[in-house]
């Protein structure tokens, strides 16, 4: 057969499409299931190894890793199509689908440019308070309103104090960093603090409720992890500081600049002020209403007045919107929760416990450690809501107390500090071209020292109040 | 030979350039500018940037959409300014470019890339365009894309993984730097043998011995001591060319291990012309092909002609 450079091109871009296959097919014909393990659990686990090589590596696109795991979990899986339909939807993708949306339709709106008014009336011209005023607006917003839509608004703010800063011969790289980390740690570490933060907090809450694992109100879950933004903030202020050091101690000039530049925007219109008033309704609604109506159903609601009111448009909002990522989460969801009704979730928690049982004799020790370890190292190769979604089964399999393992997993999955691909706030920056991957090693170590302490922390002293 | 419709048009040729940043990317974006003003070609300077994961690719649009509002340009656009130039500086008597100004307003998305709209109507051959993803897929595509005759790349040793690659996948010619001196007289030094991609060779050999006054040798290199028809036929249609354009051309035949026959005979004295490998690229990918080994081995630039 004839090979030409086209083909072999096209096999060495899509090898780890091919690798994924390779070892599906292989663990599924050449290796029998574990006799502890039911068959449709052993083959939705290798659904899932196949799953997690190409969102690791994306050979293909990700509707396309969406739809395999669909057609197998019906093919290999054991599960009809309408079983599969039938978990694609939930609360969770009503959120993830409804806060992306209500993103697009703030954004547009140039609420930012008030916000950076505020912020610079807040911090003053001193680099170190600019900086930790970024934490820290950056973490209390991004806790409610989720880390993208934050980052998004915060961005433009920095960058154009970078652009009035930069002098030709002279590098600000300090600096730059400290402003861009300010905002992508910030917006992570604020994405713990309540359910609407981030969708890998809805998940878990769906796997909770969809396995009978116990509920946590909107309040409950503030009163519980709050603390812990509250005590990271000033913490992620000073790594970040110590890990860049900025070159100028003021930005009078920079800060004076972008006044004039926001100023322009002239007085808050009635058409801003009612976006306002409406998102102001939708963050009630979750807070009050979530436990009831769900906090998908209340974004959805949003997204409505939003298009009534004609604040956004349609064309807008599905141009903005990633609708491969909503594809792909429905089929996580569906396949995480398969993972437990075969019992591939419950071997793969005995598995890790009994493996790790001698190392860490204390069972709550172990569950936890095994939760935060698996949530933590692979939410920084995944995203961490991905990680949420396959991990999530197997956490609340782990036996003790499943609100709190799950909190613990939610939680360290926000631990992705040292790559850019778990956080969207991390990819943001990144996507800038203004720092590099290795800055986010160097301030990440420290990051992931100060979360899994301060998690610790909250789990020994301020959780036990609770439970 | 000559009667065939020539396999290049000297008169609408496109030449590529990738470019990184101004840290790096200045040598080649020079050499590149200068190669295209000497075949009075039209030159396309890409940047490819990272691609972010597809996972949060609604939140870096929205971040971008934003950017837009607040008149902060697309990160890479900054890449292609600093191009846009450098190109200036390059070409002072050109004062059609200098009166271009950069724009990041003026742009068009398509075809999953960013293209800098210039003012063709004044003249301007220049394209500059962004594209995010992996390095060698992209530049293949933009070559699909644009038709280019020959994609100009840098070809510094720690690259060396990544020179094998463009040459491996890239579908035009490709001309690797490598230490190429501007202010050198070279010579051309066509290596011919009885591949598909000689005839083409011979064009371009022509073509620059023509625009540069640089002598013209071929060199045949057979394994045994003795030259094979096709070898032979080769030489002599290379040399027949050579003639009918009023080029004089010196012909060497040697016997021995034809990679480093041509490196030794090369030196660093030579510009070397030779085809892409007609190997199957499954064999060049695990043992290398004529083309990847003498880049390995020489420090003569190196034009491959596909």
């Amino acid at each position: 057969m004839h090979i030409s450079a086209d083909m072999l091109f096209w096999v060495q871009q899509k090898r780890w499409l091919l690798i994924a296959l390779t070892v599906g097919t292989a663990l599924y014909f050449l290796v029998p299931a574990p006799q502890s393990l039911s068959e449709n659990g052993y083959h939705i686990l290798i659904i899932i190894l196949m799953t997690l090589i190409l969102i690791l590596k994306e050979p293909i696109p990700l509707p396309a890793i969406a739809i395999q795991l669909i057609f197998w979990q019906v093919i290999i899986g054991g599960s009809t199509a309408n079983e599969v339909g039938g978990y694609f939807m939930n609360d969770a993708v009503f959120f993830i689908m409804g806060s992306l949306m209500l993103a697009v339709a703030i954004v547009s709106q140039g609420l930012d440019k008030r916000l950076a008014l505020g912020i610079i009336r807040f911090t003053g011209n001193k680099t170190w308070r600019i900086v930790a005023g970024f934490t820290a607006i950056s973490a209390i917003l991004s806790s409610f309103v989720g880390p993208h839509m934050v980052t998004a608004m915060m961005l433009p703010v920095a960058l154009t104090l970078i652009r009035y800063t930069a002098k030709k011969g002279k590098s600000n790289s300090g600096l730059i960093a400290a402003l861009l980390f300010s905002i992508a740690y910030g917006a992570t570490v604020g994405s713990i603090g309540t359910p609407s933060g981030g969708g890998r907090n809805v998940i878990m809450m769906n796997y909770w409720a969809e396995f009978g694992s116990g509920s946590l109100s909107y309040i409950q879950w503030i009163k519980m992890v709050y603390p812990m933004v509250l005590i990271e903030i000033p913490i992620t202020t000073f790594i970040i500081l110590k890990t860049f050091p900025p070159e100028l101690h003021s930005l009078d000039t920079a800060v004076r600049r972008l006044s004039v530049e926001v100023a322009h925007a002239g007085r808050m219109s009635a058409k801003e002020l009612f976006s306002l008033l409406l998102f102001g309704g939708v963050l009630y609604g979750w807070i009050v209403m979530s436990e009831i109506y769900g906090l998908g159903s209340i974004a959805l609601i949003g997204v409505f007045l939003f298009l009534a009111f004609g604040l956004v448009s349609w064309k807008d909002l599905s141009r903005g919107v990633n609708w491969g990522v909503i594809l792909l989460f429905g089929a996580t969801i569906s396949i995480g929760v398969q993972m437990k009704n075969t019992g591939g979730a419950a071997w793969l928690a005995d598995g890790s416990v009994h493996l790790l049982q001698s190392v860490i004799p204390n069972i709550d020790a172990l569950r936890a450690v095994v939760s935060v370890a698996l949530s933590g190292v692979l939410s920084n190769l995944l995203s961490s809501s991905a990680t949420v979604a396959v991990v999530g089964p197997v956490v609340l399999n782990l036996g003790g107390d499943p609100i709190l393992l799950g909190l613990a997993s939610v939680i360290s999955s926000a631990f992705g500090y040292f790559t850019a691909v778990a956080a969207p706030a991390c990819t943001i920056i990144y996507s800038s071209g203004l720092v590099k991957a290795p800055d986010f090693l160097r301030a990440g170590w420290k990051m992931a020292i100060m979360s899994i302490i301060s998690l610790a922390l909250l789990s020994l002293v301020w959780w036990p109040l609770f439970r | 030979m000559t009667k065939k419709k020539p396999l290049i048009d000297p008169k609408s040729l496109k030449f590529l350039t990738a470019v990184s940043s101004a840290e790096y990317s200045k040598p080649t974006l020079k050499m590149g500018a200068l190669i295209a003003s000497v075949f009075d070609a039209s030159l396309g300077v890409v940047y490819v940037g990272e691609r972010a994961s597809e996972f949060h690719g609604s939140a870096v649009n929205l971040t971008r959409t934003n950017l837009d509002n607040w008149n902060i340009i697309h990160p890479g656009l900054e890449v292609l300014e600093w191009a846009l130039d450098e190109l200036k500086k390059l070409s002072p008597e050109n004062k059609e470019l200098a009166k271009i100004q950069f724009n990041p307003d003026h742009v068009y998305e398509e075809d999953g890339r960013v293209r800098v709209i210039l003012p063709e109507e004044k003249g301007c051959r220049i394209e500059l365009v962004l594209r995010e993803g992996e390095l060698v897929d992209q530049m293949r595509k933009e070559i699909q894309l644009e038709s280019y005759d020959l994609a100009i790349i840098g070809g510094s040793q720690n690259k060396r993984h990544l020179a094998h690659s463009l040459i491996q996948y890239l579908p035009s010619s490709i001309f690797v730097l490598q230490k190429l001196n501007p202010r050198k007289k070279y010579k051309l030094l066509l290596l011919v043998d009885d591949s598909a991609a000689t005839r083409k060779s011979v064009e371009w050999g022509a073509l620059i011995a023509e625009k540069l006054g640089w002598p013209v040798r071929t060199l045949t290199v057979s394994k045994t001591i003795r030259f094979g028809a096709g070898y032979q036929g080769a030489a002599d249609k290379a040399k027949a060319y050579f003639d009918s354009r009023g080029i004089e051309v010196e012909q060497f035949f040697l016997t021995g291990d034809p990679v480093r026959t041509f490196v030794e005979f090369a030196g660093d004295n030579h510009f070397v012309i030779m085809g892409a490998s007609t190997l199957n690229p499954i064999k060049q990918l695990l043992f290398g092909s004529k083309p990847i080994k003498t880049l390995e081995q020489s420090d003569a630039p190196i034009l491959i002609v596909r």
